[in-house]
């Protein structure tokens, strides 16, 4: 169970409107949208596409999807699965949910359909008892990032992360969900600890892809695991309500954007920017590495990995940009990850002894 | 000519990408200010290896040869000329990848020229695009009339070149069109070769395929060529409409192909790995089934693509157009009788 099931399902809940969660993540997920989705089509639409396919199998009529308009694929993933989907013989609905002001008219007619008589006052809490819930979890995401590195068992404090999960999705009143938190961020405390020579690293890349952990292979577990403490540029509650201010990872795009400016100066879709700007910020913040995270042939994030080498070059910090897709292997990963933390620990005890930094070696 | 800010200064046009469409314009309005205008050249081999080792393993094609382009020029200038262009319709937006081409230049030529890049949106409306223009201009005069006149004039240049791909002139070279040549002189067999100027136009990337098609005896239709009302009636029918302003050409031309079977074939030239095009492709795809159009084959183009491969497969749709047009050639006579 990921954040974002998490939050969805409690919409539903909330509304007592009949759903079904897709299964988890699995290979099978992958290997369905890789063989019914586009050639090179990026990586999250061909899951998505397979989250589709098992959530039909398990008996869904109706597919919701939001939608919109570029200039990245995302805004017309939507419009691109319901034809394959159609195609491939599935019978369904699909709702998408567009929210550019002149299509307004057209949502609240969706949401009508959708939320099977209940009114909208109560869809309105439900959405903002959702979003509760989203500010809860990405908080405690943000915590076991700080805290991972120092776990005396490995994996410790995933688990309890999971635990904490449970519980959110479990409480169904403001009243639980204030219990929750306390005991949630209790839960995390506990988590037996070890003092540690810290490194520190910062994730950037793709949003759904640095939000999945099955599809980033655990990136921020297994820096964790090696001894990172970190931390990372987009949180669920960025997306969720895009004011631009980045509450949970408390650096606005603004900001972010300003950061980038010397080396992106437009926008370009997606996280593009923001990946450049919070490199900047990371490197400004005295972290010793960015890990960055795209799907193969994310145009938004491939632009981000040709700017990178620079920004790393020219502010001297390491990055390293791992472009995943349905071929990438596990293995690999991991030992890139590792030669990379070793890496940025070596400069980092470089630093620490006040020897003047060595050149960042070039593309890792 | 009113005097010039500095002495001539050697401005460089990288020919990739909107180059394909936009060249002339840039070429005629920097030399109206008394630039000196350096070109790249066709695409060669050297150009595309260089590219090719420069830009992320991870860029399309096109960015690749743009890469290419920016490093041939990049010891003989003052400055490149790299716009970005935005938005060239309303409520459509060109790739991620033109967004951010003049960050990508800066990256690929390590910063060591400067680059002038005017934004241009015609999303924000002529105010915006004027100051692309005042820019640009005020790097080499003070004059608004002489930026102005510029300005038409290469705006006048730029659409004389699109009528001319209207009309159906045959590409000779870059940006030149042969007055003589045409693209269709009423052969039997007629395909269209749809997909980005950059892709189409490109001959070394597509290995001279309008030229060799031509010398085959086959007619072109390039997407230029496609009536607008036909294409613009497409994109209405379409349940979302799309908001990439080049994919919408591509879209609106195959689909008008398709129902009004203005073709016997249609060749979708798409660069691995497109974002954009990953996507049209499926409509592309599906429509033109659903329509019951003429055949149609979707070609994949990178750096590795090898030229006996790529003419075997266009042989082959060729032979395999000839038969059933044959075909339908029988059929028709009973149904005029
Ligand atoms: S940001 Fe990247 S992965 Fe996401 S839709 Fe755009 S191209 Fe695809
Ligand atoms: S439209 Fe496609 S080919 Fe053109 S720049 Fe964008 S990704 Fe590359």
């Amino acid at each position: 169970m990921g954040s974002l099931e998490v939050v969805l399902s409690s919409i539903f809940d909330q509304m007592g409107v009949d759903y079904i969660l897709p299964p988890p993540n699995s290979q099978r997920t992958i290997e369905l949208g890789v063989k019914y989705g586009p050639e090179f089509a990026c990586f999250p639409l061909k899951t998505t596409l397979g989250n589709f396919i098992e959530a039909l199998e398990a008996g869904a009529d109706t597919l919701i999807m939001v939608s919109g308009r570029g200039p990245c694929r995302f805004g017309y993933y939507a419009e691109t699965q319901r034809r394959i989907l159609e195609e491939a013989g599935y019978d369904f609905r699909m709702y998408m949910l567009e929210f550019e002001p002149e299509r307004i008219p057209d949502l609240l007619r969706k949401l009508r359909e959708l939320k099977q008589g209940r009114s909208f006052l109560s869809l309105a809490r439900a959405i903002k008892f959702a979003f509760a819930k989203a500010v809860l979890v990405d908080r405690l995401e943000k915590k076991a990032l700080a805290q991972r590195w120092m776990d005396r068992e490995k994996g410790a404090t995933t688990r309890a992360l999971k635990e904490c999960y449970r519980m959110i999705r479990e409480a169904d009143t403001y009243a639980s969900l204030r219990k929750v938190e306390r005991e949630a961020f209790q839960l995390l405390e506990s988590v037996p600890k070890e003092a540690r020579e810290p490194v520190r690293i910062g994730i950037v890349g793709e949003f759904y892809l640095v939000l999945e952990p099955y599809f980033n292979l655990q990136v921020e577990e297994q820096l964790g695991n090696l001894g990172a403490y970190v931390e990372r540029s987009v949180y669920l509650t960025d997306w969720l309500r895009p004011t631009g201010n980045n509450p949970v990872g408390g650096h606005s795009d603004a900001e972010s954007d300003e950061a980038a400016r010397p080396f992106l100066t437009h926008f370009v879709g997606g996280e593009g920017i923001r990946s450049v700007g919070h490199t900047v910020l990371y490197q400004r913040m005295g972290f010793d590495g960015v890990v960055h995270v795209m799907p193969f042939t994310c145009m938004p994030e491939t632009i981000a990995k040709s700017i990178l080498p620079r920004v790393s070059k020219e502010l001297g910090i390491p990055v390293l940009s791992i472009v995943i897709d349905e071929m990438t292997g596990r293995a690999g990963v991991a030992t890139r990850l590792e030669a990379f933390v070793d890496l940025a620990r070596h400069r980092r005890k470089a630093k620490m002894r006040g020897e003047r930094p060595q050149p960042v070696p070039g593309l890792l | 000519m009113s005097a010039g800010k500095t002495a001539v200064l050697k401005i460089g046009i990288p020919g990739g990408l909107l180059y394909y469409r936009y060249g002339r314009l840039w070429r005629s309005f920097l030399e109206e200010l008394g630039a000196q205008v350096v070109e790249s050249g066709e695409t060669t081999r050297s150009i595309l290896s260089s590219g090719v080792s420069k830009a992320e393993n991870e860029s399309c094609l096109p960015v690749k040869v743009f890469y290419g382009h920016v490093l041939a020029l990049k010891d003989k200038v003052d400055a490149l000329f790299v716009p970005r262009v935005v938005s060239v319709k309303r409520k459509t937006h060109t790739c991620p990848k033109m967004l951010g081409l003049p960050d990508l230049a800066r990256a690929a030529c390590e910063d060591q020229v400067p680059i002038i890049a005017p934004t241009i949106d015609f999303q924000t409306g002529l105010w915006s695009n004027y100051q692309a223009v005042y820019s640009t201009g005020r790097i080499f005069t003070d004059s608004p009339t002489l930026m102005l006149r510029a300005g038409l004039k290469a705006w006048r240049e730029y659409r004389r070149y699109q009528r001319s791909l209207k009309e159906g002139l045959f590409p000779r070279g870059r940006l030149e069109l042969d007055p003589r040549r045409r693209l269709c002189s009423g052969n039997e067999l007629r395909v269209a070769v749809i997909g980005h100027h950059y892709n189409v136009y490109d001959t070394f990337t597509t290995m001279s395929l309008l030229d060799r098609l031509r010398s085959m005896g086959v007619d072109v239709v390039t997407a230029d060529m496609i009536p607008e009302r036909l294409a613009r009636e497409e994109l209405s029918r379409l349940p979302k409409p799309l908001y990439w302003s080049y994919e919408e050409e591509i879209v609106g031309a195959i689909l008008a192909c398709s129902r009004h079977r203005l073709v016997d074939g249609i060749i979708f030239i798409i660069s691995f790995p497109c974002g954009p095009d990953s996507i049209v492709r499926v409509i592309c795809e599906q429509e033109n089934r659903r329509l019951g159009g003429p055949p149609m084959m979707t070609m994949v183009i990178d750096e590795h693509t090898g030229e006996s491969g790529f003419l075997t497969r266009i042989e082959a749709f060729l032979d395999m157009l000839r038969r059933s047009s044959a075909v339908r050639e029988r059929e028709k006579v009973p149904s005029l009788a």
